[in-house]
């Protein structure tokens, strides 16, 4: 019983993380059809911009509201600098085939990870503040109230995020556009600066999942955000690509049989068992859990 | 066309001059002139560039003080440094630049994983190659006679670990690799010795390097208890492992091979959460007699920065290189390779030096040191 509860709330903390970066992943291909594999390296970059900021303050003693502040910040920055990408890398592209621009956020994938080598060096650097441990033993398990506070932020952002999309005029106007962008023009909506904005959400809310796994784990280094940008990936196909809901789902549902995978098969399966289930789903229901029926228009 | 035709000439022209003043130079950096170039092959970028640069910083001392000395055979040794960056590949591409650099002989070799591949570039090129850290059982069982290695070996560290294990009651041994080749070496000869020490391997698992997140892995372990734990990979996800083993409080012993031997473990897990780690390893200079000296004068030269894992080996392996180099009176290269070979008792800082059979240390020099308020001790 104890392992199961356990294995639960640590698989709540991993899907967490997923479903924050696998939402930007979705919104991006829901609004303009690309997948982009830049995403997670956002992840790294918002842990790295987290790790010079808090090493900056924590002179001055970052308390817990010095954390939050961080978080807010990393989040806007590199919010912006998502937007900068969009600008700069995809939008010259945006009436080019999805090859192409495919191929471009690979090449600002490599981009991002190489310039933080360069600027944050190659070493392992450990995050300057260290989230507290304590928490409650639940059921014989030991969940730490960080590990709550994780998850409660994580909620907290994807429920502002489905109010937005839900709720405002801008949130209207980009499940317009990833309906109908052409029509949209025609009506006078501002196609590019909808798709910016749609870039600034996915891009800071990896930036926060970033900044949270580095205080919540310690260390941080540039490669980090390859592996779990393919996750990220994996769990926003397993919800269903350009669903939102679809994203949060597929990232808790991914860390939870993550974690009861490494738990049964043990560790080196890890990530055998993440990329299987993307297969799987590929091949018997390519649409995931939560997406629609598409028709291909090529 | 007749244009362009001029063109390519001029520019072949310049090639060919450029290329002609590379091979000069290549010409000189060999024994020709009054220096002996010695090639250094160390990962210097990736993730463990902060031994590779202790080492480097450790085997730049020893050539200062060898040249300081009058040098060898009136001459002076000089250091071409190559990166390997712990990567087989970037390795024998570096080890086939030294080669081209017409070296005498080769200090370096961190990683086993990178180590394979670049001694058989220098075998096949007759170097003799010096290893300070590299210590998998594979590399002697290559058979090369230009390969000697100044580090004890896995089978010796694993024998280090599971007597400690057995010295203190510790019969569930959980056992965690990181897929190295070293690791994995080490994590498997260690499952031979515990299980001949009498106690029962409970866990034997793999993790991926690059994961941050080990929760599953060390729940599962919490579910059979041991007595002990031995992470035989590298500090960067030991540091993590350990943190979250004691969040979750796992019972038992936590010890981590040489990989692991950096101070940067210690901040990785955490002060508190090191506690009581026990590492395997090789002393460093710090806990060596008789290597005050070399230590004062590493951080008098290096802004206060302490010596690494293998600085005071690699310091030991250019002091042995100068000294073979003597013995064989000139920097040929099956000369120098028999004055290696025949080098008996060298007294070096922490160990003395004698090759066996298989090119390798007649006695190891493996001690089990222990985290006591964030710093190492020797272990009782």
């Amino acid at each position: 019983m104890d392992i199961l509860v356990q294995t639960l709330a640590d698989g709540l903390v991993i899907g967490a993380f997923y479903s924050l970066i696998a939402l930007g992943y979705t919104m991006v291909f829901g609004i303009i059809k690309l997948l982009n594999f830049a995403h997670g390296d956002l992840y790294m970059l918002g842990a790295f911009v987290g790790y010079s900021l808090l090493s900056m303050i924590s002179g001055s003693g970052a308390g817990l509201m010095g954390i939050i502040v961080v978080l807010l910040l990393t989040m806007v920055i590199v919010g912006a600098i998502g937007m900068g990408i969009e600008r700069v890398a995809y939008r010259p592209l945006l009436l080019a085939p999805r090859l192409s621009i495919l191929i471009t956020a690979l090449g600002v994938s490599l981009f991002l990870e190489n310039g933080s080598m360069i600027a944050w060096g190659a070493q392992y650097q450990v995050y300057p503040v260290q989230l507290s441990h304590d928490g409650w033993n639940v059921l014989g398990a030991q969940i730490t109230y960080t590990q709550m506070g994780l998850v409660l932020i994580s909620a907290l952002l994807m429920l502002g995020l489905h109010l937005f999309i839900s709720r405002t005029l801008y949130g209207k106007a980009m499940r317009a556009i990833a309906h109908d962008q052409t029509a949209c023009h025609l009506m006078g909506i501002n196609v590019h600066k909808v798709i910016g904005l749609t870039f600034f959400i996915g891009a800071s809310l990896a930036a926060g999942a970033g900044t949270m796994a580095g205080a919540y784990y310690g260390t941080v280094n540039f490669m980090m955000g390859f592996i779990i940008g393919l996750k990220a990936f994996t769990a926003a196909v397993l919800g269903g690509i350009g669903s939102i809901p679809g994203a949060m789902l597929g990232g808790l549902l991914l860390g939870m049989m993550e974690t009861a995978g490494t738990f049964v098969f043990g560790g080196s399966w890890k990530d055998v068992v993440a990329f299987s289930l993307l297969i799987l789903i590929l091949v018997l229901k390519p649409t995931g859990i939560m997406g629609e029926k598409v028709t291909e228009r090529m | 066309m007749k244009k362009w035709g001029s063109v390519i000439t001029a520019a072949l022209l310049t090639l060919s001059l450029v290329v002609a003043g590379c091979a000069n130079q290549g010409q000189s950096s060999g024994a020709s002139g009054d220096e002996i170039a010695v090639g250094v092959l160390l990962p210097v970028t990736g993730n463990n560039a902060t031994d590779g640069k202790d080492m480097q910083n450790a085997i730049e001392m020893a050539v200062k003080k060898v040249n300081d000395g009058g040098g060898v055979l009136g001459k002076k040794l000089k250091i071409e440094v190559a990166d390997d960056g712990c990567d087989p590949q970037m390795a024998t591409t570096a080890a086939n630049k030294l080669v081209s650099q017409n070296v005498v002989a080769v200090v370096g070799g961190y990683c086993s994983g990178a180590t394979l591949p670049s001694s058989g570039v220098f075998k096949n090129a007759n170097i003799p190659m010096i290893v300070p850290a590299a210590n998998s059982a594979k590399l002697p069982a290559q058979g090369y006679d230009t390969l000697f290695l100044i580090n004890g070996l896995t089978p010796d560290q694993a024998q280090t670990a599971a007597d400690y294990m057995a010295a203190n009651q510790a019969k569930k041994v959980a056992l965690i690799h990181d897929n190295s080749a070293y690791a994995k070496d080490l994590a498997d000869f260690a499952k031979a010795s515990v299980e001949k020490a009498g106690g029962t391997v409970v866990a034997y698992e793999a993790i991926n390097p690059e994961e941050k997140d080990f929760s599953a892995l060390v729940t599962k372990l919490k579910g059979v208890a041991p007595d002990a734990t031995y992470f035989t990979g590298y500090y960067a996800a030991g540091g993590l492992m350990l943190k979250q083993f004691k969040q979750k409080g796992v019972s038992g012993l936590f010890l981590v091979g040489d990989g692991s031997f950096s101070e940067d473990i210690i901040k990785i897990a955490g002060a508190d959460n090191a506690e009581g780690l026990l590492i395997t390893a090789t002393p460093t200079a710090e806990f060596i007699e008789g290597a005050e000296a070399f230590t004062t004068e590493y951080k008098a030269t290096y802004n206060n920065l302490a010596p690494g894992p293998f600085s005071a080996l690699s310091y030991n392996a250019v002091n042995l290189l100068a000294d073979a180099l003597k013995l064989a009176n000139s920097t040929d290269h099956d000369a120098l390779k028999k004055a290696i070979k025949e080098t008996k008792d060298f007294k070096a800082l922490g160990q003395t030096i004698s090759f066996n059979a298989q090119n390798t240390l007649d006695t190891s020099n493996f001690a089990v040191l222990k985290v006591t308020g964030g710093k190492f001790t020797l272990a009782k």
